[in-house]
């Protein structure tokens, strides 16, 4: 394994270039595990499968540091958008630490990063055991066709050729550590560009075709993780066409330089300098005494909000949030703690906090084609309101999450998110002495009459009973899509547009695109 | 007056309490109740006024209407000002109200038919009518006489009573009239100058022409005196008000206990088979509705969970079967029944985020409610309009089940005034100390959803536009109780 081949390529970043460093000996510590993996792979082939989960502890520990340096990588690469999650992402480590310190048992070997409001303390083995039986209830309304498998909250299983960067970001993704959709797109990239920092072609093959195939691993582990978002398919597409059109004929340092600075260049131009451009452009919408109402959480009207703010203008903001992710709580607080004033809000209480608006802004996970958009779900219902009450709509949207897709309604495209989550831990809690009252048909209630007092009830057991009681459904997913007539303009770094020149926006820039290759 | 042993405060504990102590004490005793919200919700609140009610008229001496109504007022004005949110207070109250002056009315009027076919008095009426239409002359006719003629000792006995306790409400012109006219057998003229005198004292809103009112179509001119016909009751002790109000109450009781169950026998009229039907928080007229529809038909329930608020109760009520708080246990018997998934309904629990996505394909809304108003709008548990207003941009009709008894004559001039904010600890927990010390958190516990987002409105007396309401409303309502 020689690491020659990897020197920090003279990424314009300075930034970049600190970040590409660790992962290179990451990525080294890892591929010594997984040659000691093969081995024992071909001694025992019977269980390939589970291969991961019969690591020695020495292995074990050599693949943790690798996923730490990763992760630490990471957060400092995926900068400002991950900001926002920075003390969920301290817990989460905390976590780690915890888990590395107790002795090492092969059996729960997933990392417990897997951390959200509404699972505080259940043990991470529990969620794992579930999820099987999950499925075997019937499945989600006329939401069936989403449930595919549940989201893997672990690296077991993965294929050996995933690179520890991938690992890391995947369990991130899927305990929501690393959320909303430009975040997520950069925090990929970001890994991408260590996975291609620390590629070597092999024999026989061009770095093209088998870089492309490595991608497709990696793509498909993020997926089991977490299903991507729309601005991760643009980008993918974007970095496998110009890992397609690299010349066979450039040497494979250069090749892989060119495409790190690429990637640099389209995290700058797409997300930071687009930001840019919307965030002044959206900060001249903001007047005097506006009341400005957002709902949950975007980072661009963050921005955008923050930079009114230290321009001197006086307004306030509402923020309306709803389990259970509650991410409107961490932009009310950090807006408060710029000095804004904030109202809070749940989303049952919307049509009270759009009185006081004068205008709502919004993020967006995407702009689809017929101009409408999709966006974390509840967003539709407060453009209905706002809509309802003729106040200005207005999206904050960059034009990589425009897409060509079209979309009617929420149900066809969406995404399903664990139904486990919509009780939290402390609703757990309060609902457990609701045993005794039970139906006398319900499973859970006979199982109280065979260990009286054996244990006391833990707040997990709610979820049983619901898994129990075969009609009790619950159901989750994670957006919506908001009718284009509820939206009143689309900031985006082209300009303000109606919502109905998103096609032609991402018509021209897919078009910009290509001439700009030919 | 205090609580019932090893009971938490409650409407259980008050209905027991009511057994064993007097009627003033468990006013105070209620009105602290509602105070401290220990007595909430629609239903609860409606129980316990209607008990409380019954025990104030139990426990009234006299046969006096006027002063009834005056008591009755009395303690609905206090037990409205204690939680003048929990609307429904303030409707049973008013009910009651009602309930008097039609019993008033009634024997009034049966005492007009009988004057008339004896024929006594006849002259003077046909005299009196051309300038003073009918007023004097019913009161001339009427009193004392005759009553006199039946009764003389008891009246001897409620009128010294009644004597005593005018004194206590200061109302010269009554005492006086009462005093003079009583003993005496034959002083009719004077009855009637009294009665003249005494009616602007006695009650403002009786110049509101009340002839609308009357439910059974009653002569407008009888209605016209309403109150001169209170006031003369007073001296008829030929009827037993408190037995008829009574047993009035006990019907309104009666009502509130079955209104639940009327509405549920409609819901097979409202509810077709392979139905998506969208609903939120856990109301029990909601759950005995979908129930009753599941013993033969099949349909899918969606329930928007309510968060913060009602969300416990709801996913009690989709686990149990059941709302440990609704009815407390006295009740329980009733408040049995089988939950919906037991009966093969599948059930669906929805963060409320997601009630537009789902909306396209739900086929009806059923909303529970707090309050209904006399416009057709309604006060539900938050969360409410946006299901509504969703459901309006979805053109999915939008049925609200409510009991007659949730119908109230208010008008909502002032939204803001009839919703409810509650425990911000809810929200978002006093342990982020930082973040609720900067940040303005607000909860409000209830919505309002304007009349023309509700398609249907199902009571005990069954469907009605909302448009229609205030006709409902004018017919359990009098004007004049309006304003307690």
């Amino acid at each position: 394994m020689s690491e020659s081949a990897v020197k920090a390529a003279p990424a314009a970043d300075v930034s970049v270039k600190a970040q590409n460093s660790q992962p290179v000996k990451a990525a080294g510590d890892a591929k010594d595990a997984k040659q000691t993996e093969g081995a024992a792979k071909d001694a025992k082939p019977a269980e390939g499968g589970d291969a991961p989960k019969k690591l020695s502890p020495a292995e074990l520990k050599k693949q943790k540091a690798a996923e730490k340096q990763a992760r630490r990588a990471q957060q400092k690469a995926a900068g400002p958008a991950l900001k926002e999650q920075g003390s969920q992402q301290k817990d989460a480590q905390k976590q780690q630490k915890g888990s590395k310190q107790a002795p090492k048992d092969d059996k729960s070997r997933p990392i417990p990063v897997r951390r959200r409001p509404s699972q505080s303390s259940a043990p991470v083995t529990q969620t794992l055991k579930k999820e099987p039986k999950a499925d075997a209830k019937q499945v989600g309304l006329f939401f069936g066709h989403l449930y595919s498998q549940p989201r893997k909250h672990s690296m077991a299983g993965a294929s050996k050729d995933v690179h520890p960067a991938i690992l890391a970001l995947g369990l991130q993704y899927s305990s929501y550590t690393i959320c909303g959709s430009t975040a997520r797109m950069v925090a990929m990239l970001l890994a991408f560009k260590s996975l291609i920092a620390s590629y070597q072609t092999p024999m026989g093959t061009s770095l093209s075709r088998h870089l492309i195939q490595l991608l497709g691993i990696q793509i498909e582990y993020l997926r089991d993780c977490r299903p991507y978002s729309i601005t991760m398919g643009n980008a993918i597409r974007w970095l496998k066409d110009i890992i397609v059109k690299t010349d066979p004929s450039t040497p494979e340092i250069d090749a892989k330089r060119d495409l790190l600075d690429e990637i640099d260049m389209f995290i700058r131009e797409r997300v930071t300098a687009a930001d840019k451009l919307i965030r002044e452009l959206a900060v001249t919408k903001i007047l005097p005494g506006d009341v400005i109402l957002t709902y949950a959480s975007s980072s661009i009207v963050e921005q955008t909000l923050l930079e009114a703010h230290n321009a001197g203008i006086s307004f306030s903001v509402i923020v309306v949030d709803s389990k259970p992710l509650f991410e409107g709580k961490t932009l009310a607080r950090k807006l408060a703690n710029a000095g804004l004033k904030v109202r809070y809000f749940l989303i049952t209480g919307a049509s009270h906090a759009i009185k006081d608006a004068s205008k709502v802004f919004l993020g967006a996970h995407a702009m689809m084609s017929n101009g409408r958009l999709y966006s974390r779900v509840g967003t539709a219902l407060v453009s209905m309101l706002a809509n309802a009450q003729s106040l200005p709509v207005i999206v904050l949207c960059e034009s990589i999450k425009f897409t060509e897709k079209v979309a009617l309604d929420s149900i066809v495209g969406n995404e399903v998110a664990p139904a486990e989550e919509l009780l939290s831990e402390s609703e757990r809690q309060n609902l457990l002495p609701l045993k005794n009252l039970l139906p006398k048909s319900h499973p859970a209630s006979k199982e109280e009459n065979d260990g009286e007092g054996s244990k006391p009830p833990v707040a997990s057991d709610v979820l049983k009973w619901i898994d129990a009681s075969k009609n009790l459904h619950h159901l989750q997913v994670l957006y919506d899509v908001t009718p284009a007539e509820y939206i009143d303009m689309v900031i985006t770094e082209y300009g303000s547009l109606p919502p109905s020149s998103v096609p032609v926006v991402h018509r021209l820039r897919s078009e910009g695109e290509k001439q700009l290759f030919q | 007056m205090a609580p019932g042993v090893g009971l938490a405060p409650g409407l259980t504990s008050f209905l027991k309490s009511l057994k064993t102590s007097a009627a003033d004490p468990s006013v105070e005793y209620l009105i602290s109740l509602l105070k401290r919200r220990q007595i909430r919700n629609s239903r609860p609140c409606a129980i316990a006024t209607a008990a409380l009610i019954s025990k104030v008229v139990g426990e009234f001496k006299g046969n006096d209407a006027a002063r009834l109504l005056e008591r009755i007022r009395q303690v609905g004005r206090r037990l409205t000002a204690a939680q003048p949110r929990e609307v429904v207070v303030g409707n049973i109250v008013r009910r009651v109200l009602g309930l008097v002056r039609e019993v008033v009315e009634d024997n009034v009027e049966e005492k007009l038919a009988t004057g008339s076919d004896t024929g006594r008095s006849t002259p003077t009426q046909s005299q009196d009518l051309p300038s003073r239409p009918h007023l004097n002359s019913t009161i001339s006719q009427m009193s004392p006489l005759r009553h006199a003629a039946i009764e003389p000792i008891e009246t001897s006995a409620y009128a010294s009573d009644m004597s005593d306790s005018t004194d206590l409400t200061k109302r010269p012109p009554l005492l006086t009239s009462h005093t003079s006219y009583a003993p005496s057998s034959a002083a009719p003229l004077v009855n009637s100058l009294f009665g003249l005198f005494s009616q602007p004292a006695d009650s403002s809103t009786a110049s509101t022409p009340t002839g609308p009112n009357s439910p059974d179509g009653r002569s407008t001119t009888h209605s016209l005196n309403l109150d001169r016909l209170v006031d003369l009751s007073r001296s008829q002790q030929y009827f037993d008000l408190k037995g008829e109000v009574m047993s009035g109450i006990m019907e309104l009781q009666e009502e509130l206990e079955q209104s639940d169950k009327q509405i549920a026998d409609l819901a097979h009229e409202h509810i077709h088979a392979n139905e998506i039907i969208l609903t939120h928080t856990a109301s029990t007229t909601v759950q005995k509705f979908l129930t009753k529809a599941a013993k033969n038909r099949k349909f899918t329930v969606v329930h928007a969970e309510t968060y913060p608020h009602d969300n416990e109760a709801t996913h009690e009520v989709l686990l149990t079967g059941r709302k440990q708080d609704a009815a407390g246990k006295t009740h329980d018997d009733d408040d049995k029944w089988k939950c919906l998934t037991e009966l093969g309904i599948p059930v669906y629990v929805i963060p409320d985020s997601h009630v537009f996505a789902i909306m396209s394909r739900v086929n009806k809304v059923i909303l529970a409610t707090h309050t209904v108003l006399a416009n057709g709008g309604l006060v539900a548990a938050g969360g409410a309009h946006l299901i509504a207003q969703a459901a309006k941009s979805h053109q999915t009709p939008v049925v609200v089940l409510s009991g007659v008894y949730k119908l109230s004559p208010v008008y909502p001039f002032d939204l803001d005034e009839l919703i409810e904010y509650g425990n911000v600890g809810a929200v978002v927990p006093y342990e982020d100390g930082e973040f609720v010390d900067k940040v303005d958190v607000e909860h409000p516990l209830y919505d309002y959803v304007p009349a023309d987002l509700v398609d249907l409105y199902i009571t005990n007396l069954g469907g009605h536009a909302p448009s229609f309401l205030y006709r409902i409303v004018a017919d359990h309502y009098r004007p004049e109780d309006t304003v307690l």
